[in-house]
């Protein structure tokens, strides 16, 4: 594939009002070419309409923005060739078939490859002889979708692409984008599946009220985040409390569960161990966690900053 | 049935913009027919001319109803009016019921609905009430409007019997189509088309022995003669119709499962052919039936004009008041009359102009602009390519019209030239609907949401230009803002390129100035 080197998609302080409604305040994404990049936030955090600047359907009021080395609203057409997207909320036009859309929007974008067509039909099980208005909102997904993945595009740009399918149908889109992968392109991926965002992406972005709040590998969130210990000591805990990023504990004389900043974490560790550790469970944080805390930060920081 | 008179209470509440709109359009049809006829045959004599000018001519009669009618004002009235709001009514209730039962049906919503405590039956039977007390407020200002104008209240009590038991028979056929089909689309479909029958058979009957008008709920309607003969009996037939039609179509009801018709839709090509692989095609395919439409509608308007162009010579002689509202007065009548006629025939042509361009708003606003520009379309091609199908779609409609008034003129005076003549008279409007389609572009570009308002009022400022600006004293400057204004009136004036050629190149400025708005904005909003 011709990929340039470096970022496929390079956003530095991107805003962006809708008259009053800030919708991005300050958004900084990185997306490496060849990699899958997760995009995650909670509703209205302003996901999508980053994917529509990157279209260059809406114009940036500050900021910078590039894609496969061109900007987004200049050159849109010619980064068009080189793209393929899914829209979160996918609208077709009721009176003309699947079949027929997924042909036109692939000619209008130059060209589709007629056998993978057919087999990404076949994959995900849908009639391309029903008129649009016909189908439910999972298949009008997998419209989007076929039209998206028939086509060599470098760059997938994918707006919660698989909100509206079933198990199975996900797993088979999961194939999809794996190979999709394995052929060196870049994937833009924005989902509230954790697990598909755990299992696909290279590396994750997450945002919140326009800004994004944290990005890197899954590994290096995880890192950011808290662990939960459950511990049983020998003498009786005493100074837990005192520890810096220690949170939620509930001590008894001889135990304690606490979550800790995992930053914070061997400072706990060597504070435990002169007490004589009997039994210690260390849980990792799940995603679900993780994200929890990211997209809930409003509650906490506001609850942090009145007490 | 349970819930049917909380689903009535709550679609009345859905119609309370829609349907006094309808009702009043119909009721002012009336209205300003009723009034115009008195004034203009204001004496028996009168009235004998216009049976012997119109009695005659089978193009007006296949147009408007029985010439048994003619013998009294009112009669002449119902003969001018009737058959014409039948089909607004018709229509207003095959919308009315088809966006309460199947439309519902179709979005989703009516599963929400169905899921709480309300009978199977209930959605119908609330629709077809509402339908009844929509027909029975038609009928009663029908009434008004008649008996208010100075006609006998006998005959306006029939008048609106017959009005509401017509409009009654099409509530019942859309309520047995939308159980048949599974979409709206079809459903409308079957409903116009045996609106369109029921036009048809009348005039074949009332132009022929009077057989054929017995089998159109139309004909039932006039053949009640109100005014004339007054007779009740033949609204027997309409009230039976419906109530088998509505029996039926709960009956079907009870056969079908929820969302489904009786009818599976066929399935559609599985595959893009040739054509629908670019903007245009795309556009194209959106608008092609609309277009169809409009150019089938603007024939039928051209051939009713073109039909009395040969009598209105005899007519203005017989009522010179006539005179008056035509262009060049007594001295060129049947020029004047052809100019009128053509320059009515591009107003509403006009209508199409603009609703092809807000096409592309219309697409925008559905979220169907995203995924086309998201490919290699430009925005210039995007709109390039809703604005060539309104161009040369005007174009189409235009010729429909000249054709139609041509044809129904050159066979009553034995002459086929008028073909070409009345076309080119049509097309002569082409650049004015080309600024009226411009207008709306320049409206997408720069105040989007404000598009359709600023073409509609535009298109209403060249409506009451060219109707009523010697009527009501329009002064000169505040006239020539119309393209309309700067339109030789063929073929009454003669025809220079340089207006058009000016009109032209205002059409382009102003699309290529509404492009530059879009260029600009976000797209989506």
């Amino acid at each position: 594939m011709g990929v340039q080197n470096g970022a496929a998609i390079d956003i530095a302080g991107l805003t962006k009002s809708f008259g009053r409604a800030k919708a991005l305040d300050g958004l900084d994404l990185s997306v490496e070419s060849g990699q899958v990049h997760g995009f995650l936030g909670p509703n209205g955090s302003g996901k999508t309409t980053t994917i529509r600047i990157l279209l260059g359907l809406l114009r940036a009021d500050a900021g910078t923005v590039r894609m496969l080395g061109g900007d987004p609203w200049r050159d849109a057409v010619a980064l068009h060739h080189r793209l393929a997207y899914v829209p979160g909320d996918v609208n077709l036009w009721p009176n003309i078939t699947g079949g027929e859309v997924i042909d036109l929007l692939g000619r209008m974008r130059g060209g589709l490859d007629r056998r993978r067509r057919d087999e990404l039909l076949q994959r995900f099980d849908l009639d391309p002889r029903k008129k649009a208005r016909t189908y439910s909102k999972g298949n009008r997904q997998k419209v989007a979708l076929v039209a998206a993945l028939a086509s060599d595009a470098e760059l997938l740009l994918l707006d919660e692409p698989t909100s509206g399918l079933d198990p199975l149908m996900e797993a088979q889109f999961q194939q999809c984008i794996h190979q999709i992968k394995q052929e060196g392109r870049t994937v833009l991926l924005s989902s509230h599946i954790l697990a598909e965002v755990e299992a696909l992406c290279d590396r994750v972005s997450i945002i919140r009220l326009g800004r994004t709040v944290e990005s890197g590998t899954l590994g290096e969130l995880r890192h950011l985040t808290r662990t939960s210990i459950a511990v049983e000591t020998v003498q009786p805990l005493t100074g837990i409390d005192a520890l810096p990023g220690v949170h939620d504990l509930v001590l008894e004389d001889h135990s304690a569960r606490f979550d800790v900043d995992t930053a914070e974490l061997d400072a706990v560790v060597r504070r435990l161990a002169p007490l004589g550790v009997r039994s210690l469970t260390s849980t990792p944080p799940t995603l679900e966690e993780m994200f929890l805390r990211h997209y809930g930060e409003e509650e906490t920081s506001g609850a942090e900053a009145t007490s | 049935m349970t819930g049917t008179g909380m689903l009535l209470r709550f679609m009345l509440r859905r119609e309370r913009f829609a349907l006094p709109c309808w009702l009043l359009g119909v009721t002012l049809l009336v209205l300003i027919q009723s009034t115009q006829s008195q004034r203009l045959y204001d004496s028996a004599e009168d009235l004998a001319k216009l049976r012997q000018s119109i009695g005659g001519n089978t193009a007006v009669i296949a147009m408007s109803g029985p010439t048994r009618l003619l013998n009294t004002i009112g009669g002449e009235v119902v003969f001018e009016i009737f058959a014409f709001t039948c089909i607004v009514l018709a229509l207003m209730n095959m919308f009315l019921v088809g966006r309460h039962t199947r439309a519902d049906e179709e979005s989703g919503r009516a599963e929400l609905v169905r899921s709480a405590r309300v009978g199977r039956r209930a959605t119908l039977a609330a629709a077809l009430a509402l339908a009844g007390l929509a027909n029975l407020a038609a009928g009663l200002l029908a009434f008004a409007a008649v008996a208010g104008t100075g006609l006998p209240i006998a005959g306006s009590a029939l008048f609106g019997a017959a009005f509401a038991a017509v409009g009654m028979t099409f509530a019942a056929m859309t309520a047995v189509a939308v159980q048949v089909f599974e979409n709206t689309r079809p459903a409308y479909g079957a409903v116009a088309l045996a609106l369109g029958a029921a036009y048809v058979l009348r005039a074949a009957g009332d132009v022929g022995n009077g057989t054929l008008s017995w089998l159109s709920p139309i004909g039932w309607g006039q053949r009640t003669f109100p005014y004339v003969d007054d007779r009740w009996w033949p609204l027997a037939i309409p009230v039976a119709v419906t109530a088998v039609l509505g029996a039926a179509a709960m009956a079907l009801l009870e056969r079908r499962d929820f969302a489904t018709g009786l009818v599976r839709p066929r399935p559609g090509p599985a595959t893009a052919s040739a054509m629908l692989g670019s903007p245009l095609g795309l556009a194209w395919r959106l608008q092609r039936a609309s277009l169809g439409g409009w150019a089938a509608g603007l024939f039928l308007l051209g051939a009713a004009y073109g039909s009395i162009g040969d009598s209105i010579e005899q007519y203005v002689a017989d009522n010179p008041e006539v005179a008056e509202f035509l262009p060049g007065g007594a001295a060129d009548i049947v020029n004047s009359y052809l100019a009128l006629t053509a320059m009515t025939l591009a107003l509403t042509a006009a209508a199409y102009a603009a609703v092809a361009a807000l096409r592309a708003r219309g697409e925008e606003t559905a979220g169907r602009t995203e995924p086309v520009l998201a490919t290699a379309t430009s925005r210039a091609g995007w709109l390039a390519s809703h604005l060539t199908v309104a161009a040369i779609g005007s174009a189409l409609v235009l010729t429909a019209a000249g054709l139609g008034e041509g044809l129904a003129y050159g066979l009553t005076v034995s002459d086929a030239g008028q073909i070409p003549r009345l076309i080119g008279v049509a097309l002569g409007y082409l650049p004015a609907l080309w600024v009226v389609t411009a207008v709306a572009v320049l409206g997408i570009g720069w105040v989007p949401r404000a598009a359709a308002g600023l073409a509609w009022t535009a298109f209403g400022y060249c409506a009451v230009v060219a109707l009523f600006a010697d009527s009501f004293d329009i002064p000169g400057w505040a006239q020539r803002g119309s393209p309309f204004a700067h339109t030789p009136r063929a073929p009454l004036d003669p025809v220079s390129p340089a207006p058009l050629l000016v009109l032209g190149a205002v059409a382009v400025a102003l699309a290529v100035g509404g492009y530059a708005g879009l260029r600009r904005r976000d797209v989506g909003y």
